[in-house]
């Protein structure tokens, strides 16, 4: 199995397009920061103190909270919000600039949509290839089991994703840093009692695994369209289309009960710690069965129809 | 020639939608012989070889490879295969040498060591670092041909293999083949349309049409001798050649009998006397052509036939 994916891997990077990815990757996360630098400098915001604006949010938080239709982890939320602006007032302890280091990997986990894009790209295109190629019946005249070598490019796939992701965190860490600099300020996290001081750096990894999971929610559906419809332009065009209006149609659903099986209700784990959910009666857990049997289901589709077909091509 | 059977063919069919394309096909393949699979245009041929490599299951019967099911034992009995299903397609945006060394990954143990023998063999040491969209077609089918013996195939399957090559090329290509049947004991199972080709090139040759297998042969089985004579007046001719006790065939402007060369002066003699004039006569050997085009009633495209 090692040596498949070491094949997949080596077929992926002698193609031009992966590098470009890549480069292209670095370049909008070089552009990002340069841009946030640029505004910064030229119109810099109204020195507004942190101060104000803690107090502004802890009132906007209390509100919500006594808005009675938050779910229980919007409460969790909202409550911690409003304890650490709270903490942060009476302790004197400053929040992190946007335009810092560790501001900009904070919220580095937004940045992930586009190795979303990236894999989808490539998740479409890694078996329907091989069948555009020709070079499907070379590799299937193999003493190699069909499911295996599917199994050898799911995984270049997702290997691919998270390759991605970490270039994306290491970016975004050395491009802030060369234009940001480290700012002065303290992370706080509520732990359910008292407000403490947290890793800003754990923090950000946490906040990215769970990004991670709509990368693999649909970097998998797209895996799957490619291996049944042997077409990575359809493959990439309906996954692409649907990351954008899949989440959209949860608020049009959001009055029937089926939107809690519906899979962009799940895909954005870091709903639970970032207070914005659509569907707020739901849980971690359950979003996790949710994710997973959709998982399921996306694979029993592609292995099912990558081991039966006849190979005409 | 060991005579070994490697290659067991049995009650192979093929129905896709209700279009049975394969009937029954039985065939035994032998270790050191090649064989030939001709057939006129939608025979089956394709359709037959991608079965033999598990490209398509089959719907009824199997094919056993060293005594190994296709269906059930894909990977044992696949091992010892070599593989060119009509243009051996590469990875282009890589070079020749990696798509040998992915293709090497997937068998177990072939070398580093074989691959650059086998690179040796096909003669494209001078291009190997280069990538493959930049080969000719020629060039493809040597690196096709090298995919195909990296794992030191007992079997090798190849469908309309010298698409491409040019005349040298053929003969090359022809030579080599031969040569890995002869001293590695190969048995060698290859379609083509060229009737020529397949005559240099096989031992035996199995005769597709509309699915069913109509024929298996030697090619080197003993021909009946036979002579053509065109003579004038004609009907005279052949009246004379009847009184020796010939079997007189038409053809062409002539006849053709059945006869060794002694009988031959003999006769000319008579018809001589006969006050018959001679205008030719010659031995005639039916071409593989004649045999195969009357077999399969002209070699036009084969009708769909619905079951
Ligand atoms: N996927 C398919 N669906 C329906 N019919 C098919 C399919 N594949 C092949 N056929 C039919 O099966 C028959 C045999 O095709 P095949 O490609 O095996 O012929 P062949 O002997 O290789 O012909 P050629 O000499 O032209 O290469 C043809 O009549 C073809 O139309
Ligand atoms: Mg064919």
């Amino acid at each position: 199995m090692l040596k498949l994916i070491q094949n997949e891997w080596m077929k992926l990077w002698s193609k031009k397009a992966t590098w470009i990815m890549a480069v292209l990757l670095i370049v909008i996360l070089l552009a990002n920061a340069g841009i946030t630098k640029w505004i910064e400098s030229t119109s810099p915001a109204p020195e507004s103190d942190w101060q104000e604006m803690a107090t502004m949010d802890m009132m906007m938080y209390q509100d919500q909270l006594e808005n009675s239709d938050l779910g229980p982890a919007q409460q969790e939320y909202y409550e911690g919000q409003a304890a650490i602006a709270e903490y942060r007032l009476a302790n004197d302890a400053a929040p992190f600039k946007i335009e810092s280091l560790q501001q900009q990997v904070l919220d580095g986990h937004m940045m992930l949509s586009l190795v979303t894009l990236f894999t989808v790209i490539i998740g479409a295109g890694i078996v329907a290839a091989e069948f555009s190629q020709g070079t499907i019946k070379m590799l299937l005249t193999r003493p190699v089991k069909r499911w295996k070598i599917l199994t050898s490019k799911y995984i270049t796939t997702m290997l691919f994703g998270l390759v991605f992701a970490i270039l994306t965190f290491v970016s975004i860490a050395l491009f802030s840093w060369i234009f940001f600099g480290t700012g002065d300020g303290t992370f706080l996290v509520w732990n359910g009692s008292e407000v403490v001081e947290g890793s800003y750096w754990a923090e950000a990894l946490k906040l990215s695994a769970l990004s991670l999971a709509s990368t693999w929610m649909i970097g998998t559906f797209a895996f799957m369209l490619g291996t049944v419809f042997r077409s990575s332009s359809l493959a990439i065009g309906v996954s692409i289309f649907l990351m954008f209006v899949g989440v959209q149609l949860v608020f049009l659903l959001q009055d029937f009960e089926i939107v809690k099986y519906y899979l962009f209700t799940h895909t954005d784990l870091t709903q639970f710690y970032t207070g914005f959910m659509p569907i707020s009666d739901i849980t971690m857990t359950m979003s996790l069965i949710v994710l997973a049997v959709y998982f399921l289901i996306f694979m029993l589709i592609s292995y099912w129809t990558f081991s039966k077909r006849d190979v005409t091509a | 020639m060991s005579n070994e059977k490697i290659v067991e063919i049995r009650k192979l069919s093929k129905t896709i939608g209700k279009k049975q394309i394969i009937k029954d096909l039985n065939l035994d393949l032998h270790k050191g012989e090649i064989t030939g699979f001709l057939g006129p245009n939608g025979a089956g041929k394709t359709t037959t070889i991608r079965m033999m490599v598990g490209l398509m299951k089959p719907s009824q019967g199997d094919i056993l490879i060293g005594g190994k099911s296709i269906r059930t034992d894909f990977e044992e009995s696949i091992e010892k295969v070599g593989v060119i299903v009509e243009n051996p397609e590469m990875y282009k945006f890589m070079s020749g040498y990696k798509n040998l060394l992915h293709f090497a990954r997937m068998h177990k143990g072939v070398t580093k060591a074989r691959i650059d023998e086998v690179i040796q063999q096909v003669g494209m040491q001078n291009r190997i670092k280069e990538k493959v969209g930049s080969y000719s077609l020629g060039m493809r089918q040597r690196l096709g041909l090298a995919q195909a013996l990296l794992n030191n195939p007992e079997f090798l399957i190849l469908d309309e293999p010298t698409n491409g090559l040019d005349p040298a090329g053929i003969r090359e290509f022809r030579m080599y083949l031969r040569k890995v049947a002869r001293e590695n004991d190969v048995a060698i199972f290859v379609s083509s349309h060229l009737l020529s080709e397949i005559e240099l090139l096989c031992d035996r040759i199995a005769i597709i049409q509309n699915g069913e297998l109509i024929d298996i042969k030697n090619v080197n089985e003993h021909q009946q001798s036979r002579y053509y004579i065109e003579a004038k007046p004609a009907d005279q001719a052949k009246q004379v050649l009847e009184e020796i006790g010939f079997t007189v065939h038409p053809h062409e402007n002539g006849y053709l009998i059945d006869t060794e060369a002694e009988h031959i002066p003999g006769a000319i003699k008579l018809l001589t006397a006969a006050g018959v004039d001679l205008y030719a006569v010659q031995p005639h050997r039916t071409t593989l052509e004649d045999q195969f085009l009357e077999m399969t009633g002209g070699g036009e495209i084969a009708q769909a036939h619905t079951k």
